[in-house]
C-alpha cells in the first residue's frame, strides 16, 4: 500500500508538470496561434486619457489608438495624419488645416473639425500638462466641418512638431471624455481600438477597420505589463510575448545573438545630463561646473549604466536628429579639472547628488561619478530617494547636483528652451545667460530653417560652455521581437507603432 | 463565543481607525507630491495648481482627513488620483490574485515546514536535524526576489517547463492558474516555510519533553500515536499563531515577487501607488491589509479552542 501511494504521488507530480508546460497555457490574448501580437512593456499605463497622462507606458498604448493632426515619420519630419494638408499665411500667423474626408471615431460616429477645436480647448482651458505647447496660439476655430484654423500672436516655427510630435496632443472624443470612460476605455480615431482592460495585467486592442490609413494587418494587439526585464526577455524567448522593449542592458548582446529573435536599436532622442544647483555656492561659478565636466569620463559612465548601448554626447541633440550640432568641448581631463577648481579657489568640495531607483542608471552613474571626481579632490555623496521625493527636491532646489534624462524631445525648442531660458519652467538649476535667452527666443520665431538651426547651435554651444547642463549621452532605443513580426522598426522617438506590422507563418 | 467575536470586532474598529490616522499622517509627511508625479516633468505652474485643486489637495489636512474617514465609514474609500476609479473597486479587482497566490504559497510553506519541523525535532541533535536547521536558516536568508529570478531563468528560460509570467484566474482555468502560480508560490513559500519550520521544530521539541509524553511512552503507546495525539497536537498552538501571521503577511501582497512574475496583486498595486503618491489607493490598501490581519488573528484565536479545549471560549 505504501509503495502504491508513492507511485501514485509520482504519477500525480508528473501529470501536473506535464499540464504546466508553457505549450498548454490558455489563450487570453497571449497569442500563440499567430492571430495577434503580444507586446511586453515595462509598466502599466496610469490611465489612457492622452491629455492627462504623462506616463511613457500609456503613450506606448496610445500611439496605436489615437491620432494627432500631423505626425512625425521615422526621420521626424511632420507628415499629414488627421489633417490631409495645411497652408500657412504670408505673415506666418494663420495656419489652416484641411482634414481628411470620411474619418469616423472607433465607435462609428462622425469625426469633424469641432472635435479638434474641442480637444485643443480642453488642454488649454483645463490647464492640462501639455497646455504649454499652445503658448503663442491665440485663437482656434473651425470655420467648417473639415477646416481648422490656428491664429498665432507671433510666428512659431515648430508649430507642427508642437501639435503633432506627441500623442499628448491627440484628438479626443467629447462624449468619451464627458462619460469619464476615456481613462480606461478611450475612443480614438487610430488604427487600433481598446477592446479589453485587465488592471495590473494587460490591455488588448483590436484592429480598427474604419481607420483612414487602412485596416491594420494584425487583428489584435495585446500589451502586457511585465516590469521585470529578465522575465520580459524570458517571455519573449518562450514565445509568450512577441515583442518587448524591456531588455536589461546587460542582456542586449545575448538577445541580439539569439537566432530566433530580432533585435533592433536606434539612437534615441532622449538624453541624460548632470545639473548643478547654481544658486548654491560654489556652483554659481562656471569654472566649478566646467571642472566637473572635465572630471567625468562619459564613456565609463555609458559602459556602467547602459553596457555601451548609448552614444556619448556633449550636447542634447543626437547625431541622427536633423537639428544636431557637433560640439565636444570637454575631454576627460582630471588635471585640467583640478586646475579649474584651484583657480576658483575651491577646496575639499563635497557634492550632495540626488539619484533615484525609478531610473536605476542614476544610481549606477552616481557611484561611477563619485569615484571619478574623487581623483580631483571632490567628494560626491549620492543620495537615493524615491522619484516623488526626487521631483519635490528638484523643484524646491534642495540639491547640489542631480542626474536625469529628458525623454521625447524632437525640436530644438524642446531640448533647450524650458531647461535653459532664465524664465524656463524646468530651469531648476537656475541658469541665466541673457545671450542664451535671446538666442532661444529668436529660435522660436525664426522662420527660415538654416537661420534657426544657427541660433540653436549657438545657444547650445554657450549652454555647454557654461555647463548649465553637463550632457552625458543619448541612450539607444532597444527593442526585440519574434521574426514572424514583419515590418516593425525601432524609432528614434521611441514611438511604438504596430499599424504597419504583419505576421508571417 | 459570539460575545468574544463582537468584542474583537469592536477592538478591530478602534485599531482600524488608528491605522487610518497613522497612514494618513505618514503619507502626507513623506516628501513627494502626487500632483507633480501625475504631471510628469513637463507642465506649467498653472497646470499644477489646477490639478491640485481638482484633487482636493489644496484643503487643510485635518479637513481632508475627516472627509476621508467620513466617506470610508460608508464604504467609499475615495477615487484613485491616477485613474479616477473608485478605490474599493480597484482593491477588489486585485484581491483574488493576491489571495490565490497567498493560499498557494501557504500550501507550499506548510507542506515543507510540517514534515521537516517534526522530523528534525524527532531526531534532535542528529545530523539530519542539523541539516534541516541549516537549510531553514538558508531559506530565511535567501531573498525571495533572487529565488524568483533564479526560477524564471531555470524553469522558463533554460528548461522551458513553465511560463515565465502572467496570471489566469483560478476560477477561469485551474490548470493555467497552477502553471503560473507554481514559481511565485514556491519562491515565497520557501521563505515562509523556513520560518515556520523553525517554529514547528521548537514547538515539537517542547512537547516531546513534557511529562504527558513520557507517560504516554511509558504506557507503551506506539511512536506514531504518541507523535500524532500527544506531541503534534500540543505543539500546534504556537505553530498556528505563526502560520496565521505568515498568511496575513502574504495577504498584504508580495511586492517583489509580484513584480518579477507580473502578478496583478495587491502588493504591486500598493507599490505603484506609493511611488505615485496615490494617497487614496495606498490608504485603502493599508486599511484592507489591516482588516485582513485582524480577521486572520480572530480566526487563529477561534482555532485555539479547537486545538486545545482548555482554551475554548465560553
Amino acid at each position: 500500500m505504501r509503495r502504491l501511494s508513492r507511485w501514485a504521488g509520482a504519477a500525480l507530480v508528473s501529470a501536473l508538470l506535464g499540464a504546466c508546460s508553457p505549450g498548454t497555457g490558455v489563450d487570453r490574448g497571449l497569442s500563440k496561434d499567430g492571430s495577434g501580437v503580444v507586446a511586453a512593456i515595462a509598466g502599466e499605463p496610469d490611465q489612457l486619457d492622452p491629455h492627462r497622462t504623462s506616463s511613457y507606458f500609456s503613450f506606448e498604448v496610445l500611439e496605436n489608438t489615437f491620432d494627432t493632426l500631423v505626425e512625425p515619420d521615422e526621420n521626424l519630419t511632420m507628415r499629414p495624419a488627421l489633417a490631409e494638408r495645411w497652408k500657412v499665411s504670408k505673415d506666418r500667423l494663420t495656419w489652416t488645416f484641411t482634414l481628411r474626408e470620411g474619418i469616423t471615431w472607433q465607435d462609428g460616429s462622425k469625426f469633424g473639425a469641432d472635435d479638434v477645436v474641442y480637444s485643443y480647448r480642453r488642454i488649454i482651458d483645463e490647464k492640462l500638462g501639455n497646455a504649454w505647447r499652445f503658448e503663442g496660439i491665440e485663437h482656434i476655430s473651425a470655420p467648417d466641418d473639415s477646416t481648422v484654423v490656428l491664429e498665432l500672436d507671433k510666428p512659431i516655427y515648430n508649430l507642427l512638431s508642437r501639435i503633432g510630435g506627441h500623442k499628448g496632443l491627440a484628438i479626443v472624443n467629447k462624449k468619451n471624455v464627458e462619460s469619464g470612460k476615456i481613462k480606461t476605455h478611450p475612443v480614438g480615431t487610430g488604427p487600433f481600438s481598446v477592446d479589453d482592460y485587465n488592471p495590473g495585467e494587460s490591455v488588448r486592442l483590436k484592429a480598427n477597420s474604419r481607420w483612414w490609413g487602412g485596416t491594420p494587418e494584425i487583428p489584435s494587439l495585446t500589451f502586457r505589463f511585465i516590469p521585470e526585464p529578465t522575465t520580459a526577455v524570458a517571455d519573449l524567448e518562450a514565445g509568450e510575448v512577441n515583442w518587448t522593449d524591456n531588455i536589461p542592458p546587460q542582456q542586449v548582446e545575448r538577445v541580439s545573438q539569439n537566432q530566433d529573435l530580432k533585435l533592433d536599436t536606434a539612437v534615441g532622442n532622449d538624453y541624460w545630463y548632470l545639473a548643478t544647483n547654481q544658486k548654491r555656492e560654489p556652483f554659481g561659478d562656471p569654472r566649478v561646473r566646467r571642472a566637473i565636466a572635465y572630471g567625468i569620463d562619459r564613456k565609463a559612465i555609458v559602459q556602467a549604466t547602459q553596457y555601451g548601448n548609448a552614444t556619448v554626447n556633449q550636447l542634447a541633440i543626437p547625431k541622427t536628429n536633423p537639428w544636431h550640432t557637433a560640439y565636444s568641448p570637454y575631454s576627460h581631463n582630471p588635471r585640467r579639472a583640478a586646475k579649474l577648481l584651484a583657480a576658483a579657489g575651491v577646496r575639499d568640495l563635497k557634492i550632495d547628488m540626488l539619484v533615484t531607483k525609478e531610473y536605476p542608471e542614476t544610481v549606477t552613474a552616481g557611484q561611477v561619478i563619485a569615484s571619478q571626481l574623487e581623483k580631483i579632490g571632490v567628494t560626491v555623496k549620492p543620495r537615493e530617494v524615491d522619484f516623488a521625493t526626487w521631483l519635490d527636491k528638484q523643484s524646491k532646489g534642495e540639491f547640489d547636483m542631480l542626474m536625469l534624462g529628458w525623454l521625447g524631445s524632437q525640436d530644438p525648442e524642446d531640448f533647450y528652451y524650458a531647461q535653459h531660458h532664465t524664465k524656463g519652467d524646468f530651469n531648476f538649476q537656475k541658469y541665466s545667460n541673457s545671450e542664451v535667452d535671446r538666442l532661444l527666443e529668436e529660435g522660436q520665431e525664426e522662420t527660415e530653417k538654416k537661420a534657426r538651426k544657427k541660433r540653436y547651435a549657438e545657444a547650445a554651444r554657450k549652454i555647454a560652455d557654461d555647463a548649465s547642463y553637463i550632457y552625458l549621452y543619448n541612450p539607444d532605443v532597444v527593442q526585440a521581437w519574434a521574426p514572424q513580426l514583419k515590418g516593425y522598426k525601432a524609432r528614434s522617438d521611441s514611438a511604438v507603432r504596430f499599424r504597419d506590422v504583419g505576421l508571417t507563418g | 463565543m459570539l460575545r468574544f467575536s463582537l468584542l474583537r470586532t469592536g477592538h478591530a474598529a478602534v485599531v482600524l481607525l488608528g491605522v487610518t490616522v497613522v497612514v494618513f499622517a505618514l503619507m502626507h509627511l513623506v516628501p513627494g507630491d502626487p500632483v507633480r508625479v501625475a504631471l510628469g516633468t513637463q507642465y506649467t505652474q498653472e497646470s499644477y495648481e489646477a490639478l491640485r485643486e481638482a484633487s482636493g489637495l489644496d484643503r487643510p489636512l485635518v479637513s481632508q482627513y475627516f472627509h476621508y474617514v467620513g466617506s470610508a465609514l460608508t464604504g467609499d474609500l475615495g477615487v484613485s488620483f491616477r485613474t479616477g476609479e473608485p478605490v474599493t473597486l480597484v482593491l477588489l479587482e486585485r484581491l483574488p490574485a493576491t489571495v490565490s497566490l497567498a493560499f498557494a504559497a501557504m500550501v507550499v510553506a506548510v507542506g515543507i515546514a510540517f514534515p521537516l519541523g517534526v522530523y528534525a525535532a524527532a531526531r534532535q541533535g542528529k545530523i539530519s536535524d542539523t541539516i534541516v536547521r541549516i537549510v531553514s536558516q538558508l531559506g530565511l536568508s535567501v531573498p525571495d526576489f533572487w529565488l524568483a529570478i533564479l526560477f524564471v531563468l531555470l524553469f522558463s528560460s533554460t528548461l522551458g517547463w513553465l511560463p515565465p509570467s502572467g496570471y489566469v484566474p483560478l476560477t477561469e482555468d485551474p490548470l493555467g492558474w497552477l502553471s503560473r502560480v507554481i514559481m511565485p508560490a514556491t519562491a515565497v513559500g520557501l521563505v515562509s516555510g523556513a520560518i515556520i519550520t523553525r517554529f514547528v521544530r521548537s514547538a515539537v521539541l517542547e512537547a516531546l519533553g513534557s511529562e504527558h509524553v513520557r507517560t504516554a511512552r511509558a504506557k507503551g503507546l506506539r511512536h506514531r500515536i504518541v507523535m500524532g495525539r500527544h506531541v503534534v497536537r500540543n505543539a500546534m498552538v504556537p505553530v498556528v499563531t505563526v502560520i496565521g501571521v505568515q498568511a496575513a503577511i502574504l495577504m498584504g501582497g508580495i511586492i517583489v515577487v509580484e513584480v518579477v512574475f507580473a502578478w496583478p496583486g495587491l502588493g504591486r498595486l500598493t507599490f505603484d501607488a506609493v511611488s505615485a503618491r496615490d494617497y487614496p489607493v495606498v490608504q485603502g490598501a493599508v486599511l484592507l491589509v489591516a482588516a485582513l490581519f485582524l480577521l486572520v488573528s480572530l480566526l487563529v484565536d477561534l482555532l485555539y479552542g479547537r486545538i486545545d479545549p482548555r482554551m475554548s471560549l465560553r
